[in-house]
């Protein structure tokens, strides 16, 4: 399905900020097989001193600005045509022993291997807690792709979807022990439990269409960037995606931005930059279908 | 009838009277006959030789040197840490050339292969690909920086710079103990242990054929100079900081070296290229040798919450504008489990055997290791796989000999089985011993040792030498430094004679006067800062002084003049009922942390000076009595102060950073000088507050001599403010800044003049224009404000 995508990210600092330097990941991905990026443009506001752009270790597109003047507000907006074709596919994955066996057989360091979406990352590490639950809610010999629906569906039962409960810097051990959170908590829950168990798993970040198809509710997220989670499942299966705060494997709805272990390495906006005084930060999501509706 | 003199056997027996090698352990003195090592003959007769007073006075000197060079450690005990004495052994340990050249040639094989290794693991992953490592072992490391998977490095090469930890077995065969790439400390002390111990030997030493080390520095500074893509810029060393338990050496081989100290503070990077923030503006710096884990280096990319980093250094090392020695991500090739799979990627990537082995590793992410590990724990030391530590650095999750050190869990079998991909078992290590000095003998004591390797246009130089550590006990997990572990010098003992070397240029070089280099805006600030705290405790000092004689004369501190002058002093922050005022202490820690931040640009006898006149002020905090004993106190600290200025601007060159010194101190005692009067010349101040005023401005003579009349405001005001020949006036300190300010760097912009150095002229010349009765109390505080705001501009333009 094709999309025109509209993204403004607003950033107000109390005091001026005499100089930044930001690393933006918000154009979407561009997928062989899933998803063709036709277009896109970004743009910045103040005019950056300098901008540069490369591709990081999973693949995303950067975009590292430098500001040097000073600015008390800085404003991003990104446009571009998106053309999301994923299918899930059939589900060819072993059981989580044999799923243990082909991570052990896969020998590969580059993005896409299993191996470094196992362990902690910075922002996520499994906790006995997440473990637990991720046994219990996946017991009965399923295959990969079976534990890991079983284990979004799960959470999408017992966690509710509360935007004042958590920020951007809750661990998912707390998100989870409170059972509550946003798209970002959902995602890392979700993460940290398949880690606990050995399915690798990974955070996304994208787009959700605004407006669902007549007689579809409205999907929770869709009014700024979404975050759901990537598991590998096997050499046959591979990645797949699934949307924890929905309740839903990934398809053509959700458009990818970009890959990583969490958040840290997939950040929209990651700045360093000195401020006094709050910053407020605001964005605007449209994901509209090419040609109506 | 006299005792008949004690032959040299007699004395060698005495001070080996209690030397044994113990069984199983190898012995670096003995042999395994019980004799004697040749190379170590001399040194023991000589040894033996010295009358005990003697020997004693030896070991004081090299302490004395130690000290005097100001070379110290930093101990934690968990939360804090502390500054201690270098702990010296003062025994060298003796290693015969050829044994040397069998080391020297395993370690070079061991760097090229670490080299390759690098290159694989940032590369093609050959290794992996091709099942010779485990990919989870890699991926999992913290040390296996993503940001730079794919980058090559500018210079060619990961690795410039490496030191090894070596240990001898039980079979007197040497192992690798441990790989330190990522920013290995070390090198610097090896050689303040060379000069201690030489000092301790000097007759010796002299004739000792031992190898020089001056030549490795001089080898790796031309490398390094080498690598820089324009001529013209400086190599760096990339600190973390004072707080950093080896920033002692940063500054010292910055000192050696010639390179400049930059801490992240001091670094930008602009389109790509990292940037030397400078008095005089940015100027690229393109060789870094880095003393920061990488993981710091850059907040943007590397970890978020280091505020020790440059944001963009990444980006920089991406684009190949930067070389830094090593390089980032060099790091992952200490990880501990890597040892297991050394000899296998010895035969993978260069189709060689290991010339020196490493110590037995296995790693317990594979069934059949874990399966070895578990039948032999009582052999093993089983820790976590992915620790950078070397092998005695234990820590409370080891488990040695099957006993938990710290945590208590279950059984060993169950740790292995559920953490086994994080464990290693390594062979729990056995060091051979060395000798070293207690009450009159020598005794035998576990040692391990390290050693320096530095990458040239000629392949790897090895330091002829080393740093030794030396255990405290004959327990081999005893040898950190951070357990009470002591330090020796490595002789290298060659059977020819072996050429002296120095820092020095080959004769044949034709001689180039260098640049006097640049000054970073950091150094400027600490240095400008130095000069006030200083100048701002030596006035605090003299009204101090004049306070406490004065109450010794009356007895009385309820004298109209005490009263009036505790009053400025307490608008000081100074509280005078404090024999020494805990403002005045704060002062001068304030100047030490200065000073801390810039030693390697003043010598380390100004540095020693401050550190004895801080000591001395603490000190006297305890003991001293008000009155004339806090008076007597008071000279003797401002004898110290003064002589630690002398030091400093005597011996200190004459470019941009004296300069920033020079106007703190002049600022501070123009500014203080306008306070002092402003208050104790007032027409309303009490009687004897004139004189106060002169005592203060340690003009006592001078004023004497030049107006033996009497004193008034006017000749006080004359002496004090207006003189331009006095160097306590406030306008001969006001000529002094202008004519400082004049010469660094953008004094005038495209011929017009900087808004500082306007500002100097018009207070300097608003002052000048004054006579003592238009110069009144409020006259004073105006300009006075002025000086104020000249601190401001100073800062605008140079030093942010």
């Amino acid at each position: 399905m094709l999309f025109d995508i509209g993204l403004t990210f607003t950033t107000k600092y109390a005091n001026p900020v005499s100089v930044a330097r930001h690393l933006l990941r918000l154009v979407p991905a561009d997928l062989p097989g899933a998803q063709t990026l036709h277009s896109a443009r970004l743009d910045v506001t103040p005019m950056p001193a300098e901008r540069s752009v490369f591709t990081d270790f999973f693949g995303n597109s950067a975009t590292e600005i430098v500001l040097r003047a000073p600015h008390k507000k800085i404003e991003v907006h990104m446009e571009a045509r998106v053309d999301r074709y994923a299918d899930p596919g059939l589900d060819l994955s072993p059981d989580l022993p044999g799923l243990r066996r082909e991570i052990a057989a896969f020998r590969g360091l580059g993005p896409d291997a299993p191996h470094h979406f196992l362990g902690a990352s910075p922002r996520i590490a499994p906790a006995p807690e997440m473990t637990a639950y991720a046994r219990e809610v996946s017991d009965g010999g399923l295959t990969a792709f079976g534990t890991v629906c079983a284990l979004g569906m799960a959470l999408h039962r017992d966690m509710k979807f509360d935007p004042e409960a958590t920020t951007v810097e809750t661990p998912p051990s707390e998100a989870f022990a409170r059972r509550h959170g946003v798209c970002q908590d959902f995602a890392q829950v979700m993460i940290a439990a398949l880690r606990g168990i050995g399915v690798p798993a990974g955070y996304v970040s994208g787009f959700l269409r605004t407006n669902p198809p007549p007689g579809k509710p409205r999907l929770e997220g869709a009014d700024a960037m979404h975050a759901w989670v990537r598991a590998w499942c096997g050499f046959e299966t591979g990645w797949i995606e699934f949307d924890p705060t929905n309740a839903a494997v990934c398809a053509t709805d959700h458009i990818v931005v970009a890959y990583g272990r969490d958040y840290g390495d997939v950040s929209p906006m990651r700045g360093v930059l000195r401020i006094s005084g709050g910053q407020k930060i605001d964005q605007k999501v449209d994901v509209v279908p090419v040609g109506g509706r | 009838m006299a005792t008949p003199a004690p032959t040299p056997g007699d004395q060698v027996a005495t001070i080996l009277s209690e030397y044994a090698a113990t069984p199983g352990v190898s012995d670096e003195l003995l042999g395994p006959d019980g004799a004697i090592r040749p190379v170590w003959r001399q040194f023991i007769d000589h040894l033996a030789a010295l009358a005990p007073s003697d020997l004693a006075e030896r070991f004081g000197r090299g302490d004395q040197y130690l000290r005097d060079a100001g070379v110290f450690f930093r101990e934690y005990d968990g939360t804090a840490s502390t500054e201690r004495p270098w702990p010296l052994s003062h025994i060298p340990v003796l290693i015969e050339e050829t044994d040397w050249t069998e080391i020297s040639r395993g370690l070079v094989q061991r760097a090229d292969l670490l080299e390759a290794l690098c290159a694989d693991l940032y590369g093609e992953n050959r290794l992996v690909a091709d099942g010779h490592l485990p990919a989870s072992l890699i991926s999992a490391s913290p040390e296996w920086l993503r940001p730079v998977v794919g980058t090559k490095p500018a210079s060619g090469h990961f690795l410039h710079f490496l030191a090894f930890e070596i240990g001898r077995g039980p079979d007197g065969t040497w192992w690798v103990l441990g790989d330190r790439t990522q920013a290995p400390s070390g090198a610097g002390f090896a050689l303040e242990n060379r000069v201690a111990t030489a000092r301790v030997f000097s007759d010796l030493f002299a004739e000792a054929r031992v190898h020089r080390l001056a030549g490795f520095f001089r080898t790796f500074r031309d490398a390094l100079q080498g690598l820089r893509t324009d001529r013209d810029s400086r190599i760096g060393i990339l600190t973390p900081g004072m707080m950093n338990d080896t920033y002692y050496e940063h500054a010292w081989i910055a000192r050696y070296l010639g390179f400049m100290l930059l801490e992240s503070e001091d670094l930008t990077v602009e389109d790509g290229r990292v940037m030397v923030r400078t008095v005089a503006g940015l100027t690229p710096v393109d060789v870094l040798w880095r003393r920061l884990d990488a993981n710091f280096a850059d907040p943007l990319e590397l970890d978020a919450t280091s505020r020790l980093g440059t944001p963009g250094m990444v980006g920089a090392v991406r684009r190949g504008n930067v070389t830094l020695v090593n390089a980032l991500g060099s790091g992952v090739l200490e990880t501990r489990a890597l040892l297991a799979f050394m000899p296998k990627i010895a035969r993978a990537l260069r189709d060689e055997k290991l010339l020196l082995p490493n110590i037995a590793t296995w790693w317990c992410g594979q069934p059949a290791e874990r399966d070895h590990v578990r039948a032999h724990t009582a052999s093993m030391m089983i820790g976590p796989a992915l620790s950078t530590r070397l092998p005695f650095e234990i820590d409370e999750s080891t488990v040695l000999g099957g006993e938990f050190r710290g945590i208590a869990r279950a059984s060993v079998d169950a740790f292995l089985e559920s953490d086994g991909a994080n464990l290693v078992g390594q062979e729990a290590v056995t060091l051979s011993t060395t000798p070293a000095w207690e009450d009159g003998r020598l005794v035998p004591r576990p040692m391990s040792l390290r050693v320096f390797l530095a990458r040239t246009p000629d392949g790897w130089s090895v330091m002829p030498g080393g740093f030794a550590r030396i255990g405290s006990t004959s327990d081999p997990t005893a040898i950190a430094m951070q357990r009470g572990g002591a330090v020796a010098d490595v002789w290298i003992v060659s059977r020819g004679p072996v050429a002296p070397d120095t820092m020095m240029p080959p004769a044949a070089d034709a001689f180039t006067r260098a640049g006097p280099g640049i000054l970073p805006s950091r150094a400027a600030d600490n240095l400008f800062w130095l000069g006030r705290y200083v100048e701002r405790a030596e006035g605090a000092l003299r009204l101090l002084r004049a306070h406490h004689s004065r109450l010794a004369e009356t007895a009385d501190p309820e004298t109209p003049l005490l009263l009036h002058l505790d009053a400025h002093l307490e608008t000081l922050g100074i509280d005078p009922a404090e024999t020494v005022p805990e403002g005045l202490l704060s002062t001068l820690d304030a100047a030490m942390t200065s000073a801390g931040r810039v030693r390697d640009r003043f010598s380390t006898d100004g540095w020693m000076a401050l550190k004895d006149l801080a000591k001395t002020a603490n000190r006297m905090s305890e003991s001293a009595e008000i009155g004339d004993d806090a008076a007597r106190a008071m000279g003797i600290l401002l004898r110290k102060i003064t002589g630690f200025s002398g030091l400093v601007h005597e011996n200190m060159y004459r470019f941009s950073g004296w300069r920033f010194l020079s106007i703190g101190r002049s600022l501070e005692r123009a500014q203080g000088m306008c306070a002092t009067l402003a208050v104790l010349a007032d027409p309303d101040a009490p009687d004897g507050a004139l004189d106060l005023a002169v005592e203060a401005g340690d003009s006592v003579m001078t004023h004497r001599r030049r107006y033996a009349v009497s004193t008034s405001r006017e000749t006080v005001v004359d002496l004090l403010a207006l003189d331009a020949m006095n160097p306590r006036a406030v306008l001969y300190q006001l000529g002094e800044i202008r004519s400082h300010v004049g010469y660094l760097p953008r004094a005038s912009i495209h011929g017009q003049m900087s808004p500082l150095s306007r500002a100097v002229l018009r207070t300097h010349t608003d002052l000048a224009v004054q006579t003592p009765e238009t110069l009144d109390t409020a006259a004073l505080r105006t300009i006075r404000r002025e000086i104020g705001s000249l601190s401001g501009l100073l800062s605008t333009a140079y030093l942010v």
